[in-house]
């Protein structure tokens, strides 16, 4: 076998990640979107099932999924078994996927000690979830 | 043009759903042109659906997109996760912008600029689409101080060259400057940052054709992450629709990843890019109030 190299020049000293952070990343999003799409397929069966003769036009007027947007809120629907409230969480659960994903990667450039990529992931993050908390919900 | 919306049983919409969701999952996969660019137009054109709620949906094609192929390519490191998570670092405050801009935009009333817009975009991606380059492994270029100081380098085997690939990021400046430009604009409309993002890698980061596609893949997940995260909090994702839309893209991407190799993408392309100028175009008609 051979190799070819579009490098030039001295490629620089840092180490790359390990094989353990890219096999990580690979079970989060198998995980995270099988879970998504479990919940958001069970979500929509139940909610065909409890709403038969309505139209699209109606769906697409109407977001059920408002008052579930908050934190008590959501755990209240879900509390009182609101199909609404299930397939909020379904689609939270597959935003969150790659945010999880991001998550991982801030552990394991921690964790070889890579302090520019440390910070820069970490940066992402925070604007991940500014997006999702504040800004979101602020022009709503 | 057929329209359908006001007519249909939800049981009947949720099943086309599902039918044009498999077929964005797969054209998304296999084009890099994510699911968006099929199922935002039919929703907002062919079910009368608001183009904030459309663009929502579209959030979704990438998300399933993404997480569906990117695991394969992650997991054979392919996906330079340290090149795409540095570039994040723009694409995701572009992301941020540009969804906000969508949400103030229709509140403002203007969905009808924003109809027109999309149809512009949507043009916009096809040049950039037939424009990747085809070539394997580029020439090599220097690698800048930013990228040395980073470890913006990487290696990755190739089995139909049965050799193993060593490559380095160059010009990094510009390619920031770009990815903030695809962030925005994947943000505010839901498409067009996967090709985007892979001309930058290819162009200016140098990289080699199948790590920039797969970090392309890698970072859309993100970047929608963003503008889901900003669409999803302010009302703007509807379940009933995403979540149908959510696995028939999975499912088509997954046919796409795996079932249909041999299909060769310049073919699919060609095959598709004349069905998106034709939405676009119905996109900037309806947005002009032109019948």
């Amino acid at each position: 076998m051979s190799s070819a190299s579009i490098s030039e020049g001295d490629p620089g000293h840092v180490p790359p990640l390990p094989q353990e952070a890219y096999v990580r990343m690979t079970l989060v999003l198998r995980l995270g979107l099988g879970l998504s799409l479990a919940i958001l397929g069970g979500g929509i069966v139940a909610y065909l099932l409890m709403n038969p003769g309505q139209s699209s036009s109606s769906v697409l007027a109407n977001n059920p999924i408002l008052s579930y947007l908050t934190l008590p809120g959501l755990a209240s629907g879900l509390g009182s078994g609101s199909v609404s409230a299930v397939l909020t969480l379904g689609l939270i659960v597959l935003v969150a996927t790659p945010i999880v994903r991001v998550v991982s990667g801030l552990y394991y450039f921690q964790k070889v000690g890579e302090r520019a990529m440390t910070a820069i992931t970490l940066a992402v993050l925070i604007l991940l979830l500014l997006g999702l908390l504040v800004i979101g919900p602020h022009v709503r | 043009m057929v329209r359908l919306w006001g007519t249909v049983d939800l049981a009947l919409f949720v099943v086309l759903l599902v039918l044009v969701a498999i077929a964005a999952g797969l054209v998304g996969s296999l084009t890099g042109l994510g699911g968006g660019v099929v199922v935002i137009p039919i929703l907002a054109i062919f079910f009368g659906a608001s183009i904030p709620i459309a663009i929502g949906t579209g959030f979704v094609t990438i998300l399933a997109t993404s997480s569906a192929t990117g695991a394969a390519y992650v997991r054979d490191r392919l996906s330079d996760i340290r090149i795409g998570m540095f570039l994040e670092i723009a694409t995701v405050p572009g992301a941020l912008i540009g969804a906000t801009a969508t949400v103030l935009i229709t509140h403002a009333n203007l969905d009808a600029a924003l109809f027109v817009a999309l149809g512009v975009v949507l043009f916009a991606i096809i040049p950039g689409s037939l424009a990747r380059r085809n070539i394997e492994l580029p020439p090599p270029m220097p690698q800048d101080a930013r990228s040395r100081h980073l470890g913006l380098t990487g290696e990755y085997h190739d089995p139909a060259l049965n050799t193993d690939v060593s490559y380095q990021a160059a010009r990094t400046s510009p390619a920031i400057g770009v990815m903030f430009g695809a962030g925005m604009v994947s943000g505010m409309f839901g498409i067009g940052g996967g090709v985007f993002k892979v001309l930058a890698l290819e162009r200016f980061l140098n990289l080699p054709m199948k790590v920039a596609t797969a970090t392309s893949n890698f970072m859309i997940g993100v970047t929608a992450a963003a503008g889901a995260g900003v669409m999803l909090a302010a009302g703007y994702v509807n379940p009933i629709v995403a979540a149908p839309v959510a696995i028939g893209t999975a499912f088509g991407a997954f046919l796409g990843s795996r079932l249909l190799p041999g299909l060769r993408n310049r073919t699919v392309r060609l095959l598709f890019l004349p069905v998106i100028a034709a939405l676009a175009i119905e996109m900037i008609l309806r947005g002009l109030g032109l019948p």
